[in-house]
Order: C-alpha cells, then sequence, then structure tokens
C-alpha cells in the first residue's frame, strides 16, 4: 500500500546528505533525544533525511526509505506487510531507534515499516552498519532512526497537510508548533486510508481486501526550567487497522489491527563538562488478527515494555568524550499464542571519542547486558575518521552486534525454545567519503559475518521450532550520491544511490532469498522560484524467493514524476501533483502480489 | 584506492552475473500423462505456487514439472494444492488457499473448468452417485460452519452443503457411503461421519483415536490412522489406529502406539498395511493384528526430516520430501524393501501421489 511532497529552499537541500553533525546541539537551540546519533557515528555512514524528502514521498516509512536509501523492501502488497534487508540482513537485523529508543517489536523482533507515519516526524535518518552498543538488539545490518527534534525560540506555526490519489487513498496531517524561549510544544495527528483496490495489470482482478486506515498522535514538549535543566516528553500513539489483500492466486478475508503507544520523559542536565540524561520510557504493542474480519474471532498479542535508562556525557577535555549508559529494560508479554513471560534485561554501554587531531578520530565502545532469559555476547565497536585531505574523508569500523530472541522465539505455545542465544555478528566496514562544491559521494564496503542464527525450521516430528542454527555472511559496497548547483536563480539537485550485495549462508553459493545483488535509486529536482519538479526511479534487481535459487522475481524499474508551486498566501500553500509508477510498469514485489501501475496523488499544504 | 578496484569488480562482476542469468528454456510439454505418477505439489501457503509434476513409469523417464501452467498457456495453478481425485477422464485439484477446484483432463491436463464459488478452506475430494463430495473447514477460526459440499458434476457448482463436525479432513466413498475423518482443523477431533450419498446427510458420527490423519478401505473394513494429540496442542496423546467394520459403522479393532507416538500416510496395499512415523517408513501384514517394533526403512539417509507424502503403488514406496519448504521439493522412490531407486527434484512441497493408469 503507498506514495508523495515540498518547498522552494528545501529543494536545495533535497534527500539526503552525508551528514556528520557536531555535538553542540544544545547551542543551537535544536534539543535531539538521540545524541548517540550525533555524538558517535562519525565512523558510519548516516544519511539524513529532512522534510521536503519525508514531504514528497508517500506517508509510510517503506515508499520514503524505498526511493531514497540502499534499503531494499519486501513488501507483500501496496500498504501491506513491509520488511526490510539493510546490507543484505533481514528485518529483525534491523533496529528502528525512536528518538532513541529502540522500538521494534518485542514479540517478532521487527517493525513493520508500513505501520509508521513518516509524517510524524521532522528527522529521519539512516545509520548504516553496526549499532548494537548504542542501540541493542538488531542494529546489525543498520538502524533507522525517527526523531522529533524540538527547539525554543518564540513562534507558532501551523500546517495542514491533505492528500489525495488514486484508489481513494487519502491522508491528513495537522501539525502545530508553539514555542517561548524556554518552552516548546510540538504536536501532529495525521490520518491516512485507503481503499487500495488497484488493479493488478494484465488480468482481469483487483487488489481485493487491501484497504486500509491508520491514525497516529504524536507530541514533543520541552520545558527549560533553568540554565541547566531540560524536562521533556515525547509520546506516539499509532492506532491502525489493515486487511490483508488476497494475491493472484488466493483471495482473503483477513484483516490485522495493531496499536502502539510509544512515552518518553527525559531530564537532561548541562553542568560544564557533564550532561545528564536520566530517561524513563513506556511502550506497548498490540495487535488482533481476524482470519475472517466478518466475524469477531482473532488471535492476539501484546507486550509492555518499561525502560528505565541513565545516560552520563563527560566531556574530558575538548577532543575527548566519554559516555555511560546504564539501562533496565522490562517487557511483559502475552497472548493467544504465547506462554505469558515477565523478562528482565539489564545493560551497561561505554562510549568514547577522541579527536586525536583535527583530522583524526576514533570512536571506542562496549556493551554487556545481563538477563536470565538468554546467555548475552559483550559487544563492541571501534571506529576511525580520517580527513585525508578537504575532499576525502576515510572511515573505518568493526563492531560486534547482536539480535535477542523474541517472545515468538522464545514463548510460543508448544514450539518456543527457551535455550535460545541471541544471534551475533562481527562486522567492518571502510567507507569513502568525498566533498567537492556541491557534490557529495561516499561509497563503503562491508563484511558481515553471522553466527548462531535465529532460524525456525522444521523437525522430524514435521514440528517448527526456533534453533540457532547456521552461519552467514553478506557483503558488498553502497554508495550514496549527492549533488547541488546554482543555476542561474534556480536549483538543481541529484541524488543516487546504489547498492550490491551478497548475502549467503555459509558452505552455500545461493543468495539468500529476497536479497537483491543490485539495487539503484535516482532523483533530480530543478526548482526555480516557487515552483519545482522533480523525478525520482527505482531500479530493483532479480530477487531469489526460494532457497534454491531456482524462483525469483523479475527486476523492476519504477518512477515517479511530481510538480510542487508554493503560494505566497498564510505562510505559504504548496500545491503539489505526482504521477508514481510513471512508466506503468508491471512489477511485484512479493511473490504473486503485484504492485500498482500508474496512479496519482495530490496535496496541499497549508502553513499558517 | 583500492576500493575503486572493489567496486569496479563489483560492477564488473555484476554485469557477469546478469549476462548469466537468462530465463531457463521453458520446456515444452508433452501433453501425455497416462501410465505413470501424478505428483501434487502443494506450494507454500499465499505464495500461489501450486504445481503439479508427473514422472511416467517408462523406463529411464525423467520427471515433467509444472505440467498445468505448461499447457495452460502459463497461468496459476493456485494456492496450496490439498488434494486430487479422478473421475473419469477428468482430475480434480482442490486447491485449499485459493477456495477453488481445477478441473482438467487427468491425461493431457488441459484445462476443462474451475470451480470458485461455495467453497471456503476446500480440503479433500471423492465421488459417489455422480457427484463429487468435498470437504471444508470454512474459517479455520470457527468451530462451528464446517461442511461437506456436494459438487453437482453436470454443472461444476455446489448443489449441497452437507453440515459436520469440526475439521473434515479425508474423504473416501464405498457403496454409496461416504466416510469423513475429522482432524478437527485448528482443534483436534476424534470421529468419523458417516454420509448416505442418497440423502446427503450424516447417518452416523463413529469416534476413533485423537486426530484421524488418514482412511483406507479394504475388504469390508475403514482402517483409520490417528495420530494423537502432538505435544503442542495441551495433553499430548498417542496414535492408534482403528478399524471399523463397514457392516455396522463400529470400531471392531484398535491397535495402540506408544506414548508419544503420531503416526500418518496410512496406505493398505497387497494385504500389508503402510504407515510412517517421523522418517521412518513401517509396514505390518494385515493379518499380523500388531505394529511393528521397528520400521521397514528410514529416510534418514536421504536426509528428509519428516516424510510429507507418502504411497505405495506396484511394489515401490514413494516418499515426498518436502525439503525446507521453499526450495523444490524431492521425491524418493524405494524398493518394497526399501532400498532407495531414484529421486528426482519436483516443485515446492510436494505431498501427493496419483497413479494414473
Amino acid at each position: 500500500m503507498i506514495l508523495k511532497r515540498s518547498t522552494l529552499l528545501i529543494l536545495l537541500f533535497l534527500c539526503q546528505y552525508l551528514t556528520a553533525q557536531n555535538d553542540t546541539i544544545i547551542l543551537k537551540g535544536i534539543i535531539i533525544s538521540d545524541t548517540q546519533l550525533n555524538n558517535f557515528s562519525d565512523s558510519q555512514s548516516v544519511q539524513k533525511l529532512n522534510d521536503s524528502v519525508i514531504g514528497r514521498n508517500a506517508a509510510s516509512l517503506t515508499s520514503l526509505l524505498n526511493y531514497n536509501t540502499n534499503i531494499y523492501f519486501k513488501e507483500n502488497g501496496l500498504g501491506m506487510v513491509s520488511s526490510p534487508s539493510f546490507r543484505g540482513t533481514t528485518a529483525s537485523q534491523t533496529a528502528v531507534v525512536w528518538n532513541g529508543i529502540n522500538i521494534n517489536s518485542q514479540l517478532n523482533g521487527q517493525t513493520d515499516f508500513n505501520v509508521l507515519n513518516t509524517r510524524d516526524f521532522n528527522n529521519i535518518s539512516v545509520r548504516a552498519g553496526g549499532g548494537s552498543v548504542a542501540y541493542g538488539s538488531s542494529a546489525i545490518g543498520g538502524s533507522i532512526h525517527l526523531n522529533n527534534d524540538l527547539s525554543f525560540g518564540n513562534r507558532f506555526n501551523n500546517s495542514l497537510r491533505t492528500d489525495y490519489g488514486s484508489f481513494n487513498t487519502v491522508g491528513v496531517n495537522y501539525h502545530v508548533v508553539a514555542a517561548t524561549e524556554d518552552f516548546t510544544a510540538n504536536a501532529g495527528i495525521s490520518h491516512n486510508s485507503s481503499d487500495n483496490d488497484y488493479d493488478y495489470q494484465g488480468t482481469n482482478k483487483t487488489n481485493e481486501n487491501g484497504q486500509y486506515y491508520n491514525t497516529s498522535l504524536n507530541i514533543g514538549i520541552a520545558y527549560r526550567l533553568n540554565q541547566k535543566n531540560i524536562l521533556r516528553f515525547y509520546g506516539y500513539l499509532f492506532d491502525g487497522e489493515r486487511h490483508f489483500s488476497g494475491t493472484l492466486a488466493a483471495p482473503s478475508r483477513s484483516k490485522y489491527q495493531s496499536t502502539d503507544s510509544r512515552n518518553l520523559v527525559e531530564w537532561s542536565g548541562y553542568y560544564g563538562k557533564f550532561t545528564s540524561r536520566l530517561k524513563g520510557a513506556y511502550l506497548y504493542e498490540k495487535y488482533k488478527y481476524y482470519e475472517n474480519y466478518k466475524n469477531d474471532l482473532y488471535t492476539n498479542g501484546n507486550v509492555k515494555t518499561y525502560i528505565a535508562r541513565y545516560d552520563l556525557t563527560y566531556d574530558v577535555s575538548e577532543t575527548i568524550k566519554l559516555n555511560t549508559i546504564l539501562d533496565y529494560t522490562h517487557n511483559n508479554g502475552e497472548g493467544s499464542d504465547i506462554i505469558h513471560k515477565k523478562r528482565d534485561i539489564g545493560s551497561a554501554s561505554l562510549l568514547m571519542k577522541h579527536e586525536l587531531t583535527k583530522r583524526f578520530k576514533y570512536e571506542l565502545g562496549v556493551r554487556k547486558e545481563i538477563t536470565d532469559s538468554y546467555e548475552s555476547p559483550v559487544l563492541f565497536s571501534l571506529g576511525i575518521n580520517t580527513l585525508i585531505n578537504r575532499f576525502y574523508t576515510i572511515k573505518l569500523n568493526a563492531s560486534r552486534n547482536f539480535r535477542i530472541p523474541t517472545y515468538n522465539d522464545l514463548y510460543w505455545a508448544g514450539s518456543g525454545n527457551p535455550e535460545l542465544k541471541p544471534e551475533s555478528s562481527y562486522q567492518a566496514e571502510l567507507g569513502n567519503e568525498f566533498r567537492f562544491k556541491g557534490l557529495t559521494l561516499s561509497v563503503t564496503g562491508y563484511y558481515i559475518k553471522m553466527r548462531d542464527m535465529l532460524q525456525w525450521t522444521p523437525g522430524t516430528n514435521g514440528i517448527w521450532s526456533p534453533g540457532n542454527v547456521g552461519k552467514s555472511k553478506s557483503y558488498g559496497v553502497e554508495s550514496i550520491l549527492n549533488w547541488n548547483k546554482k543555476l542561474g536563480t534556480g536549483n538543481v539537485a541529484v541524488t543516487g544511490t546504489y547498492a550490491y550485495t551478497i548475502s549467503r549462508k555459509d558452505e552455500s553459493d545461493k543468495q539468500l532469498i529476497y536479497v537483491p545483488l543490485h539495487k539503484t535509486t535516482a532523483s533530480v529536482a530543478y526548482s526555480y522560484k516557487n515552483a519545482s519538479v522533480y523525478y525520482r526511479h527505482l531500479f530493483n534487481g532479480e530477487v531469489f524467493t526460494s532457497s534454491d535459487n531456482k524462483y525469483s522475481l523479475d527486476p523492476y524499474n519504477v518512477g515517479s514524476a511530481g510538480t510542487e508551486y508554493t503560494i505566497k498566501a498564510l505562510k505559504g500553500i504548496d500545491v503539489g501533483v505526482q504521477v508514481n509508477n510513471v512508466w506503468d510498469e508491471k512489477y511485484l514485489a512479493y511473490e504473486v502480489r503485484p504492485m500498482p501501475g500508474r496512479n496519482y496523488t495530490m496535496y496541499l499544504n497549508f502553513k499558517f | 584506492m583500492k576500493l575503486h578496484k572493489l567496486i569496479l569488480t563489483a560492477v564488473a562482476g555484476s554485469l557477469l552475473f546478469v549476462s548469466c542469468s537468462d530465463d531457463d528454456n521453458k520446456d515444452v510439454p508433452s501433453g501425455a500423462y497416462d501410465n505413470g505418477v501424478l505428483i501434487l505439489n502443494e506450494g507454500g501457503f499465499l505464495k500461489g505456487n501450486a504445481s503439479v509434476s508427473f514422472l511416467s513409469e517408462a523406463a529411464g523417464a525423467e520427471v515433467e514439472n509444472d505440467i498445468f501452467s505448461l499447457v495452460n498457456g502459463g497461468g496459476l495453478l493456485g494456492d496450496t494444492a490439498q488434494d486430487m481425485g479422478f473421475n473419469g477422464d477428468l482430475a480434480y485439484i482442490v486447491l485449499n488457499g485459493s477456495n477453488k477446484i481445477e478441473v482438467v483432463n487427468r491425461y493431457t491436463f488441459t484445462g476443462e473448468t474451475t470451480i470458485s464459488t461455495g467453497l471456503v478452506n476446500p480440503r479433500y475430494i471423492a465421488f459417489a452417485n455422480g457427484k463429487a463430495y468435498v470437504t471444508c473447514w470454512g474459517d479455520a477460526t470457527v468451530a462451528t460452519d464446517d461442511y461437506v459440499a456436494v459438487i453437482n458434476l453436470a454443472l461444476n457448482t455446489v448443489g449441497a452443503t452437507i453440515p459436520v463436525a469440526e475439521g473434515p479432513e479425508s474423504i473416501v466413498e464405498e457403496n454409496g457411503k461416504l466416510y469423513v475423518a475429522h482432524s478437527g482443523g485448528y482443534n483436534y477431533g476424534n470421529t468419523v461421519s458417516v454420509i448416505d450419498a442418497s440423502s446427503n446427510t450424516v447417518t452416523k458420527s463413529i469416534t476413533v483415536g485423537d486426530v484421524p490423519n488418514s482412511l483406507e478401505l479394504e475388504n469390508g473394513n475403514l482402517y483409520v490412522l490417528c495420530g494423537g494429540v502432538p505435544s503442542w496442542g495441551g495433553t499430548e496423546t498417542a496414535g492408534e489406529l482403528n478399524v471399523i467394520s463397514l457392516n455396522n459403522n463400529t470400531v471392531t479393532k484398535t491397535l495402540d502406539f506408544a506414548a508419544a507416538t503420531h503416526p500418518s500416510n496410512l496406505v493398505i496395499e497387497d494385504n500389508n498395511i503402510f504407515y510412517t512415523i517421523d522418517n521412518g517408513v513401517y509396514s505390518t501384514p494385515i493379518a499380523s493384528g500388531s505394529l511393528p517394533a521397528s520400521p521397514l526403512f528410514t529416510t534418514a539417509d536421504q536426509g528428509v526430516y519428516g516424510i510429507y507424502g507418502f504411497a505405495v503403488e506396484d511394489g515401490l514406496i514413494y516418499v515426498a520430501d518436502a525439503g525446507d519448504y521453499n526450495a523444490a521439493g524431492k521425491i524418493y522412490i524405494y524398493s518394497a524393501a526399501g532400498v532407495l531407486q531414484n529421486d528426482y527434484v519436483v516443485g515446492v512441497i510436494p505431498s501427493g501421489f496419483y497413479f494414473n493408469d
């Protein structure tokens, strides 16, 4: 299910640029919660997707990341369950981090990228590579960071955006920022819905039972008690219902309801060389699955998660920064198919950054978890960032990361395996970053070695159960290009990504399923005065759908084009039109589940 | 920069990969599927990759895969092929996930028609009185909507439905009576229903062991193999073999399996009873009146996890191996003594053998 938006100035920075933001965040007046993303990511690639890119894509995270990053998505039809493969890994080896808190489901270890509304966040970053030391479980392929950056300073801004598109797809998003010098409040509410009944090209079938709707509520509040202390609250509530669509071969009557609530309070203190952050979080996830939406029988599951975290940063000197994180997580999960269990996990991390010279810095990190639910390895990371010259930076990073067994793995009634270990990885990467005038290019080669892979396999008795079976490796090259150029009074922005990925089980020459060898995205935007036009393109290589590589899905090329005009009224009114799948490509991102042909979206964004 | 070289290598290498990955030449269907065995490949649930393979009994024959699609212009067979039944020149392929039955000529596999109305979670098929009887679960989560659909074979439509107990599975016909094993669907059943085809009503429910999974008719008796409740199903129970006399529809004999033993795949051929437990194939003469302590042979050497499909015909034993349930599966053919004769790669999740003579 998915696509869409933007403004003039923003076009300058259209899409991602590689950023190594400095960490003097408080001075800039922007307060963010995910400090490790800023402070301890210098030796890795961080791709930041700003407001304008977010606005120009559909509300789902799948669409945003699929068209703008190296991450591949296995999407079960438009808007349906969507799981990423980042550097050849799986959805449960990709962490989703919301304002610094890992929000992957405790039940299945993943985040469904179609149940997050991108418009609820003003900063979405993609951090490639290992990050378990800072972010815990699943940060193996990489992590996706959804942030609500807050800032002080008197203002009162509103925006109301409405989208309407093919298949009766409707989106409404209202956002307000009210701030003084010591108080800021951001709030947003989004509602999306679609009949999602597109035609399956070349057949007489349509996408039946694919309708969905969802509502999300998002709040960020910060209050400056005094020069040294800030209190904050972040809240995100998502509630949605999706029917699971049929396929080319099977009808469907099932539907899925999910509710996710994420709440975080934080007290930050800035005491000279020390920055102290005390956080408390409460996460609640719940689903109900109906085999037949016409009756009220369902299966369900829910997990409540409580997190207490103390994060202390010590600036030893101008050039040395230390950061300790103590975390205590309590999960309480139950459901129709899992045994009711509570689990407690404690962890301690130590991170350090040292800017040895102006041109050379290194980062170190170590983390250990303690829990009675499984044996946890010591995790580490080492990184180097060295500026060779004005144009060229080399980044080197090596780390050990892990993914903990999920509730389903451990406690599935009758099949769960409480003896599971976390799966873990050793990985290394070498990044090259070139900057020349308006051009930025990064080329990163990486290697990931996975062991104790968590997999469900059938036993001789026909019972499927999870085990730590096998090893695998992924390696490849990722590159990200950005180029901005002023042309007279206009601006041109070009971005591109390319990923080459090999991912195999040890002792096998077969590519793992649903990992394309090649994936490329490209976009071009031109803006002139109040108007802009843009085109973006996605090439996805062949993916195998079976472990013997005997069955596969064809490669596909999907392009979309759009234009936007900003009317000078109120604080600006953006009017936009987009044509998605411009070439009317017939393609599947998952077996027997066609994606829509050419379709349209238009939007209005009032700022006042 | 070494990395530049790496990229060049990567790009060059990838071009090579692309040039090597041309489609296989599409096979030309032989269109002649008499005198051999049809292998039903269930395919993955919601993957729409059910298929049928054919292995001729001619010496040295190779297996022909995906014959429905090849014969019928590349069309998809459907989702989760559960069963196939023969009636006259026609084969009826029951597609559980697609809620339909594909009707084809059993010797050419040319599509005749599709029955797609009135079937909710269809499972198995039998024929009586010029009609087809198809066990249907209805919604799997609803215990009370299960039925047997009666298909008028002249019209190829569901003409009547017979409500039955939860989870009707295997169905066989004898003398105008249909016998339906209630494995229980999402729960665990322990009955066999008797349906009179002249009135389309359930005339009797016979209590058997837990989870009856396969039925065989022999010499006026109905043999019912019950798998027992599996370990994850609450209170585990062992398998049973029940013998029902068709004269009075009562259980006349029960053989009990050892605790935590869950047999399946009952076949009676040439006065021998065959069944499987995990990767073991067991055999005993009908006359012996007891269960063998050890298997005739196991498929361990072939690395078969559990035996997913099983048949015995003309002195040969056929085993279907679903492998990892994702890649193409295999079938193994053994001699009556359990010596491997041949193996073939077939479609995804091979589950049944249907001898087409």
